[in-house]
């Protein structure tokens, strides 16, 4: 018989501000985890996920109702240890989770607060270093280490306590497709062996892969069932801001092509099982390629076998770029892709002047940076670069200031007119957000006013690192749209992502990094029709692409310049017209 | 040109994980030995127990694998205010009453006792920066904690708090590089929106009206990072036994015996000779 693990009985919860109005995060919510159970949270920004994890190991307490954890109450502090040795958490900012300096003692501090024998704790940091793949990793500072490595110190940290129950709240935001894969099999694994696993995700593809989806909307949960339910339901989905699955997305695409595609498909596996084999007679009558060489266009952007040391000549020393090389053409848009410490952030540091080139040679637009004449301020107004984490972005105490400061600064007299214009465009209400605290924003909706604060400043090239991290499938669908207007209104956009999706959508060009130097250069769709090149990088290419290279397989003769859904129903239905005819 | 690398002059608190004899001591050990140098250093009245400390420090970095521009660079950042302490003491120094200015600037006098007294200001802060970065340098977080922890075993017995004052110490450690990567982090931010920021020019005052604005934002962060930090360490089972163990296992040999026994004969040869 299952025993219930989470017990969550209804639950009030309004996090304290000072001197504010604030909405309660969870308005009288219930909810049971049954033990070893797999739970997908999902839900839009700013619905209450992150608040309700926290009860589930006492790091906040109800301020109504009470949470049992395997029958013990939070609100009792005496449960406190034993609730936390076991349900572990990894927190949705993997930095705010890092205790210790070097990262191997980092990993030990939990088994060491459990006051085990050392042999055993060294033994647990080892398998959890060798389980997250940063063994080579194990001497170096926490602080140093890239984002995704960051976020796998966090989940090590975790496992090394051997919890009875993981939370994990939006770990994949910022890792590549290998970090996902990686946290996929360990959640598989995890599940195996019985403990209860509790995912918070952004990602439908991911809550798919649960027993389970909690949806939560203003604090209270809006659907609880088995995936396969709330994804039957689009309508329902898309006010909750949630969105389909890729692969529900693509068969829905595909439906009117293929009609005996079997409903239900919300897997890339199941979709690319479902695909039909080719049975017209027609050879590729696709005109052969025509591999254009790149003319001269005015070019907004070049770097030349660029590289660059962190904290050279110290013992600390860290390669981030090796010999890079790239071009934009003005009014283009570019995608980065590359697994975590392939040197993307390091390159769009570059463009726009926060770095200066150590070897090589970059062009910003008018702008040499390798003459040391060059205003570098003027070249930072010319290409705004969006930061990784909003977090690091965002120094003023409200929101409206923010997104002036840029403005301020240049003297600008319509301060007001150009902040609400820029506040608009990422989709941010003027008269509802302007006097908001931003430390008290949700993680969406600082991407958002970080976003804005740089579109304030009107630049002419928009440099975004990973623009849609940690974004709802909504918001992310906002701000993709909002970049594809501002790329049609002249701008020229580089844009670094771990999701190839987004590259899809919005580039025409792409450079793949890794260590630190580029491995592919050129078109999108010649780069992703690269399907095994790109995994061959540990990246992943779209869902498109690879269902492409699946029918491809299957005798279809698919050009293979296809990036689109769009694109690839259409050519399939030319296809499919010409077999019957 | 280091642009914002901030982290590169603040290298106090930054541990090495080198392997060299030192490292290989026991953290015991250590700990007790660059206490009694830099407690020696701190007391001594003599300038050349200064000089025997400097020498006993740099004996140190060399033996610890520490390159020494990466070790002296920590004394840049504090140079200023040094520079300033040493000229108010050059004027502000107590001097025998019958001592002869040696040069007199308006109604303020230098003596020579003002410019020895300046000099060994300069002298043993260069000392103790350097040996606070020594032991930085070459003790782990974990290592001082759970040395220092092992030390005080006698108080802890006596019912006093130590490790709660040892984890303490060590959260105090692990900000300053925090610190220093924050305000990386704040200048850049302000930096790519139009701020001043290493942009090649300016003097040393318009450099100075820049740290203005990035101290509030640094202050603030600083307060939230100090709670996640303990928001994390509860989450992390911090306090869940009353005894915490270590992954490490310390073992006192003789050739740490002997380390000790050199440390106290350099830490009484500073206070003591000269």
């Amino acid at each position: 018989m299952a025993n219930t693990y989470i017990s969550v009985e209804d639950v009030y919860f309004q996090h304290p501000v000072r001197g504010g109005e604030s909405t309660p995060a969870l308005n009288g919510i219930s909810l049971q985890i049954e033990e070893g159970e797999y739970v997908a949270i999902v839900g839009a920004n700013g619905s209450g996920k992150t608040t309700l994890a926290r009860h589930f190991n006492a790091l906040l307490i109800p301020n109504r109702g009470r949470v049992l954890i395997h029958g013990k109450d939070t609100r009792d502090p005496q449960n406190h240890p034993l609730i936390r040795a076991d349900v572990g958490m990894v927190f949705q900012s993997p930095e705010d989770q890092i205790v210790a300096a070097v990262l191997e003692e980092d990993i030990a501090f939990g088994p060491e607060n459990l006051g085990l024998p050392p042999a055993e704790i060294r033994a647990r940091v080892e398998a959890a270093l060798t389980t997250t793949g940063l063994l080579e990793h194990r001497q170096r500072p926490p602080h140093l280490l890239s984002a995704g490595q960051m976020q796998r110190a966090a989940l090590a940290g975790v496992l090394a306590m051997h919890p009875r129950c993981v939370i994990m709240d939006e770990t994949t935001a910022m890792l590549d497709p290998g970090g996902r894969a990686m946290v996929k099999q360990l959640i598989h694994r995890l599940h195996q062996e019985g403990l209860t696993v509790v995912v918070i995700t952004h990602f439908m593809r991911e809550a798919v892969e649960a027993d389970r989806v909690v949806a939560l909307k203003d604090g209270r949960v809006a659907f609880d069932g088995p995936p396969r339910d709330i994804f039957t339901h689009p309508a329902d989905l898309y006010s909750l801001n949630l969105d389909l699955p890729l692969a529900a997305r693509l068969a829905e695409t595909l439906r009117p092509v293929f009609p005996d595609l079997p409903a239900g498909i919300l897997t890339p596996d199941a979709l690319f099982k479902a695909l039909p084999d080719y049975t017209g007679s027609q050879i590729a009558d696709i005109p052969p390629r025509v591999h254009k060489k790149r003319r001269d266009c005015p070019e907004a952007i070049r770097v030349e076998s660029l590289e660059h040391v962190y904290l050279s000549d110290t013992p600390l020393a860290h390669t981030a770029l090796s010999g890079a090389t790239m071009c934009a053409a003005e009014g283009s848009s570019h995608g980065l892709i590359g697994s975590t410490g392939s040197g993307k952030s390091t390159l769009l540091q570059h463009l726009n002047g926060l770095l200066i080139p150590q070897h090589g040679r970059v062009t910003v637009g008018p702008f040499d940076l390798n003459d040391a004449s060059t205003d570098l301020k003027a070249v930072r107004r010319y290409a705004g670069l969006v930061f990784q984490n909003p977090e690091f972005q965002l120094f003023e105490q409200y929101v409206g200031d923010e997104i002036a400061y840029a403005p301020r600064l240049m003297g600008k007299d319509n301060l007001r007119e150009t902040v609400r214009a820029a506040m608009t465009t990422v989709g941010l209400d003027f008269e509802a957000y302007k006097d908001r605290l931003t430390f008290s924003l949700s993680g969406g909706e600082r991407r958002k006013v970080a976003v804005a604060s740089i579109l304030a400043m009107d630049p002419a090239i928009l440099l975004l690192d990973e623009p849609t991290a940690s974004l709802d499938p909504r918001s992310r669908r906002d701000v993709l749209t909002h970049m594809q207007g501002l790329h049609a209104s002249g701008k020229t956009l580089v844009i670094s992502s771990h999701h190839m999706e987004d590259i899809a959508e919005l580039a025409e060009y792409v450079t793949a990094l890794a260590n630190g130097r580029d491995q592919l250069n050129g078109s999108a769709a010649s780069v992703f029709h690269a399907v095994d090149r790109i995994n061959a990088l540990g990246l992943e290419a779209p869902l498109v692409s690879q269902a492409a290279a699946v029918l491809r397989s299957r005798d279809w003769p698919l050009p293979d310049d296809i990036l689109r859904p769009a694109e690839l129903a259409e050519n399939l239905a030319r296809l499919v017209e010409g077999s019957h005819a | 040109m280091h642009n914002f690398e901030f982290l590169r002059m603040v290298n106090i608190g930054q541990y090495l994980p080198l392997r060299s004899v030192l490292h290989r001591l026991d953290p015991r050990a250590r700990i007790i030995i660059y206490f009694m140098i830099i407690a020696a250093a701190t007391f001594t009245r003599h300038a050349l127990g200064l000089a025997i400390a400097l020498t006993v420090i740099l004996l140190g970095l060399w033996l610890g694998r520490i390159p020494f521009r990466f070790a002296l660079r920590g004394l840049i950042p504090p140079l200023p205010f040094l520079l300033i302490l040493a000229v108010l003491q050059v004027f502000l120094a107590p001097h025998p009453a019958d001592a002869a200015a040696l040069y007199a600037l308006g109604p303020a006098k230098i003596y020579l006792a003002g410019l020895i007294s300046a000099g060994m200001l300069l002298l043993r802060f260069t000392v103790l920066i350097l040996g606070l970065g020594l032991a930085s340098y070459t003790l782990s977080t974990s290592e001082m904690i759970h040395g220092l922890e092992s030390l005080f075993t006698p108080l802890a017995n006596l019912g006093i708090p130590t490790h709660d004052l040892v984890m303490v110490m060590q959260v105090t450690i692990r900000f300053i590089p925090f610190l220093a990567q924050a305000a990386e982090r704040i200048a850049k931010a302000q930096a790519s929106r139009g701020a001043d920021w290493g942009t090649r020019k300016g003097g040393l005052l318009a450099r100075t009206r820049q740290v203005i604005p990035l101290m509030l934002p640094l202050f603030l962060t600083s307060l939230r990072r100090a709670e996640t930090m303990a928001l994390a360490m509860d989450a992390r089972g911090y306090a869940t036994v009353a005894r915490r163990t270590s992954m490490m296992v310390m073992h006192f040999a003789l050739k740490d015996a002997l380390a000790i026994l050199l440390g106290i004969a350099a830490g009484a040869a500073i206070l003591l000779l000269g």
